[in-house]
């Protein structure tokens, strides 16, 4: 921990040494991204909101999977699917049932955690990529659930989901659910912090670097791998809620094999096991994924008589590129590069 | 009586195909211990081309399935050469990961190359069904499986026997020990994937002489998945037998519960029976179990 | 090695610039344009991804379509037409801000192609009043109606439309006929089901079997098994062509077809359905709401000028004639809208009010049945036609029929 204070810098208490906002540039950094956040819907378009609503989204689930499969070492390919349970969850509950948002957002998460400990069972056993199919059993399992209950989640029909609200506010408009949403990301992304650095993420990493050895050591890894489960599906619950209050109309369609396969591909480019690179990996592939959109409209637009296949082949090349790319030049994501850049800003100018 | 015939057959032959592709699948794993998740792009990508050569180019049979074939074996040895070398010895996951990138790479390069949306390969294949006692199967998913049979034997052989693939076999083992030993272990991994292209391009022909080319070949590459983790990650053998038991699984399972629960059934029986054979074996049927050391 | 290690960091940083900024750019480039003789509309195409096999050729035509609207005939009413498309590569998350983007950029409606992208763009609109239509739909997504509209007859009456053909001309036995449902599992498939639920009784049709199927299958032997095993009179399919094929073609293998009959809905009666099934999809029955490439309606001649030219590799499919029928369409709504209230006061709710709303038999050069707004029913054009395989052709065996307005809100079964 020491080592990434800024020269002259020095704490003469614990709490200060565990302290997350340690410096005043800390707390200048933290309170302007504050103002930022509070005040973006001022300027910035509906388009914008929207995007940044999904990216607040994303957060909250590829953080939930960065405690199982970052921290914990459990690998998952089926988070899409625990999305899923909580984006029903909630829908059910507030569309059917009537129920407050607020019930159904904890519902949701407390659903899909539950589910995740089923599909977790196997965890005691397996590892790796043998694990990696039990979750992508859930991913199928569930969906096909959802899509034949009918007198539930409404099947193939799809189930409306009334907007957000909270004590007489309701969530419409984008610049209202942003706020709502930035306020449980923020939740989420400082608690999983925290998370990291007590007992239990502690547990989880040493359960990730070497499980056997964890277990001589004392930790209970039945406990701990169920608890990596249950948070990181709880979170997925949580996301999914919020996905389904944001979009107002539910599929089972939504929820693909390929999106899990992407929320493992974002905490990888991000950085998997840090508290920042879900953020980071979420952040690059939405805004890429917002980009590669406009690229052949934009091009349609500026050059004429391009071949027929042009405009429909350009955007998931440029995206695979762009992926591959950062791998090859990053393969430790960015969070690593994020280290090594804070490190040097801390360290100007004695570089060594 | 009939129907259960009926059921078996289909199911059986069915299988043969998914083996064919997860034998690509654990072919890379079993030499650099990667999860290909571009493998039902690298079909598709395949397919077309053999459609470019076919049907394009108007090329005869004899001349186009080895250009075919020749072309995937550059594909692989390119993608190994410029993608995965630059991260070797880097985490296993940013690995994967990468081939995500190749698997949107490739999709997007297939629609700018070729803009039709769905195209049918000619008939490779006689068209009058085989009649084993009252059930009937066609003829193509006979091919197919004979087909990955004589690959699996191939392959099997190549693996035992020829020097390079014990070396794949020691290099999924230990990589740092057999660079020691002065086995350039680039040269297996380039293998590796030229002879998974391969496969995938076989299984390319295969599958879209049965059902036309579609953007749905992309998704073939998960029926392998379920396929390999049932026979083990790193069994040729596990891929083979576990391709039909998957097989039989989904059509007697179709077959017989679609009455008592909900449509659809065929297509989770086989994830709900890899979770129970996880827990017997947690391994898959074949596949080594690893040896846990501190 | 030093160098090296910068050359790295700069290509990094320059690779997280371009993401950052190629939105930043382009959002600049569109919104900063003057646009004070545009009008500007919204296109989400499902331009790749699983669905590309239908949202390309659509896509493809109307963006052509615009194109001879715009540089033929000078736009509507004098006005430009502004197209902002985007492809939603057929994901429901893009899709939602996709939508939120059109609204901000001052389109004064959008359509899009499928029930699942328009599954995750209307709630959306509906909260911001923002109307759009869509070309293929399921029934969930006009009922109850709000302001999404459909372009065409959804799945469901297809399967009416089929339905009462099937009694009047094809059935001849006693009693009740019977019926399989094969079913891709999505909107798609069971927007069929859904009707049949509703109507199946008082037509007089029993359904025997509901089954699915993905749309990567490769065999449906099993399923066809079970269902030859429960005699049934029909067999219809709700697919898209890959899967349709493959369940014709197993059919034959089995034995049941050309005993039984089979029938599609229009998701999957294209061209391209018979390229993949060859001489197997003779004699197929299917129900489809345009009219095919070369009949002698007026739009035809124009919108196979502009196909050859610009997208040979679509012609003969029929999407790219449903999507120039839509392309027509949303040049009426906007003439309606520019003449009824006058291109300074056009906002998105004008273009709905008179816009949508006013459309009164507008005929879409032929190429499918009249579009008009019936209030309470939010189907644009209502009319269906059922065509049969004969020769490898897709030719048409009967006249327009309407499809009357199924009430499906006022089913208990049918999810709110």
């Amino acid at each position: 921990m020491n080592v990434d204070l800024p020269a002259g810098t020095r704490n003469y208490s614990y709490a200060k040494d565990m302290a997350i906002f340690r410096t005043r540039a800390h707390w200048a950094l933290l309170l302007s991204l504050l103002v930022f956040v509070f005040t973006a819907p001022l300027y910035w378009g509906n388009y914008w909101l929207g995007v940044a609503n999904l990216i607040g989204i994303t957060i909250v689930a590829a953080t939930g999977l960065n405690i199982l499969t970052g921290y914990c070492g459990q690998l998952s390919i089926g988070h899409a699917g625990f999305i899923a349970v909580g984006a029903y969850t909630s829908a059910v509950l507030t569309n059917r049932f009537e129920w407050p948002f607020l019930v159904g957002l904890i519902a949701a998460g407390l659903v899909a955690g539950l589910i995740g400990l089923v599909f977790g069972i196997p965890s005691m056993r397996v590892k790796g990529f043998y694990l990696a199919i039990s979750t992508i059993a859930a991913q199928f399992i569930i969906i096909w659930v959802i899509n034949h209950w009918t007198g539930v989640t409404g099947g193939f029909t799809g189930i409306r989901v009334p907007p957000a609200s909270i004590g007489g506010i309701t969530f419409v408009s984008q610049a209202s659910q942003f706020y709502l949403i930035m306020a449980i990301t923020a939740l989420t992304v400082f608690f999983a912090k925290n998370l990291a650095r007590t007992r239990v993420g502690r547990a989880f990493v040493a359960i990730r670097d070497n499980d056997l050895a964890a277990e001589v050591m004392g930790i209970n890894l039945f406990r701990y791998k169920f608890m990596a489960f249950f948070v990181g599906c709880f979170l997925a619950g949580i996301a999914g809620s919020l996905l389904a209050h944001w979009t107002g109309f539910m599929n089972a369609e939504n929820f693909t094999f390929m999106d899990s396969i992407l929320y493992i591909g974002m905490i990888i480019i991000g950085g998997s096991g840090t508290a920042v690179g879900p953020i980071f990996g979420v952040i690059s592939i939405r805004m890429l994924q917002q980009g590669v959109m406009f690229i052949s409209p934009m091009l349609e637009g500026s050059f004429l008589d391009l071949p027929a296949g042009f405009t429909t082949g350009i955007g998931p090349m440029v995206f695979g590129l762009v992926i591959v790319l950062f791998l090859i030049l990053e393969p430790r994501g960015l969070a690593h590069r994020w280290a090594l850049f804070r490190t040097s800003y801390r360290l100007w100018p004695f570089s060594y | 009586m009939d129907e259960l015939l009926q059921f078996a057959i289909t199911g059986v032959t069915v299988g043969m195909v998914y083996s064919l592709i997860a034998l690509g699948f654990v072919l890379i794993w079993k030499s650099s211990g990667v999860a290909n998740l571009a493998l039902g792009q690298l079909v598709l990508l395949s397919s077309w081309f053999t459609y470019g050569m076919l049907v394009q180019a108007g090329l005869p049979l004899w001349l186009g399935f080895p250009l075919v074939i020749l072309f995937s074996l550059a594909l692989g040895w390119m993608i190994e050469r410029f993608i995965l070398r630059p991260l070797i010895a880097q985490p296993i996951l940013s690995l994967i990961t990468v081939t995500l990138g190749v698997a949107y790479f490739i999709e997007g390069a297939v629609s700018f190359i070729w803009p039709k949306s769905v195209a049918a390969l000619p008939r490779i294949f006689p068209q009058e069904v085989v009649r084993i006692g009252t059930a009937v199967v066609s003829q193509e998913y006979l091919w197919a499986a004979a087909i990955s049979l004589v690959l699996f034997i191939l392959l099997s052989l190549y693996f035992k026997y020829n020097k390079m693939g014990v070396v794949m076999r020691a290099t999924a083992d230990d990589q740092l020990a057999i660079q020691a030993c002065g086995i350039p272990v680039t040269k297996i991994f380039s293998r590796s994937w030229m002879l998974a292209c391969m496969l995938a391009a076989i299984g390319g022909i295969l599958m879209s002489s049965i059902g036309g080319i579609t953007f749905g070949l992309a998704e073939t590459g998960l029926k392998a998945f379920s396929v390999v983790i049932l026979g083990g990650l790193d069994s040729f053998l596990g891929a083979i037998l576990a391709g039909p038991i998957i097989g039989l699984a989904e059509s007697l399972g179709g077959g017989y519960l679609t009455p008592l629960t909900w449509p659809g059934i065929r297509e989770v029986i086989p994830f709900i029976i890899i979770i129970i054979v996880m827990f017997v074996k947690p391994y898959g049927l074949f596949g080594e179990p690893r040896i846990e050391r501190i | 090695m030093n160098f090296k290690k910068t050359l790295k960091v700069a290509v990094v940083i320059c690779l997280a610039l371009i993401i950052a900024i190629i939105p930043l750019l382009s959002g600049g480039c569109a919104g900063g344009a003057d646009s004070g003789n545009k009008v500007k509309v919204g296109f989400s195409i499902c331009y790749t991804g699983v669905a590309a096999e239908k949202g390309r050729p659509m896509g493809n035509a109307k963006l052509d379509c615009m194109k001879y609207i715009n540089e033929e005939l000078g736009g509507v009413a004098g006005h430009q037409i502004e197209v902002i498309w985007r492809d939603n590569q057929y994901d429901a998350a893009k899709a939602t801000t996709i939508i939120n983007e059109l609204i901000s950029k001052g389109c004064l409606f959008f359509t899009t192609n499928s029930s699942k992208m328009m599954g995750a763009s209307m709630e959306v609109a509906n909260r911001a009043e923002f109307a759009g239509f869509t070309v293929f739909s399921a029934p969930a997504l006009t009922h109850p109606p709000q302001h999404i509209y459909g372009q065409m007859p959804d799945y469901g009456d297809d399967w009416a439309a089929f339905a009462r053909y099937y009694l009047e001309n094809i059935w001849q036995g006693t009693g009740k006929a019977k019926m399989a449902l094969h079913l891709l599992n999505n909107p798609t498939g069971y927007g069929a089901r859904d009707a049949a639920q509703a109507l199946a009784d008082e037509l007089g049709i029993e359904i025997v079997s509901i089954d699915e199927h993905t749309a990567t299958t490769i065999s449906e032997i099993e399923s066809l098994t079970r269902i030859k095993a429960l005699n049934p009179d029909i067999l219809y399919i709700s697919s898209t062509p890959q899967p349709t094929s493959i369940i014709i073609k197993n059919a034959v293998e089995l034995g049941m077809y050309p005993d039984i009959t089979i029938a599609c809905g229009h998701a999957s009666f294209t061209s391209v359905l018979v390229d993949l099934a060859g001489t197997n999809a003779e004699g197929v029955y299917g129900v489809f709401p345009t009219v095919n490439w070369g009949d002698n309606v007026p739009a035809m001649a124009k919108m196979t000028e502009y196909c050859q030219k610009y997208h040979p590799e679509d012609y003969g499919n029929m999407d790219y004639i449903t999507s120039w029928a839509e392309g027509l369409i949303v040049a009426e709504i906007l003439r309606l809208a520019i003449e009824n209230v006058g291109v300074d006061n056009l906002t998105p709710q004008a273009a709905e009010e008179y816009g949508f709303k006013k459309l009164d038999n507008f005929d879409v050069g032929g190429l499918h049945g009249p579009v008009s707004y019936t209030p309470g029913d939010n189907r644009l054009s209502k009319s269906n036609r059922v065509f049969q395989i004969q020769g490898g052709a897709i030719v048409p065996i009967s006249d327009w029929v309407e499809a009357p307005l199924i009430k499906y809100e006022d089913f208990e079964w049918f999810g709110k």
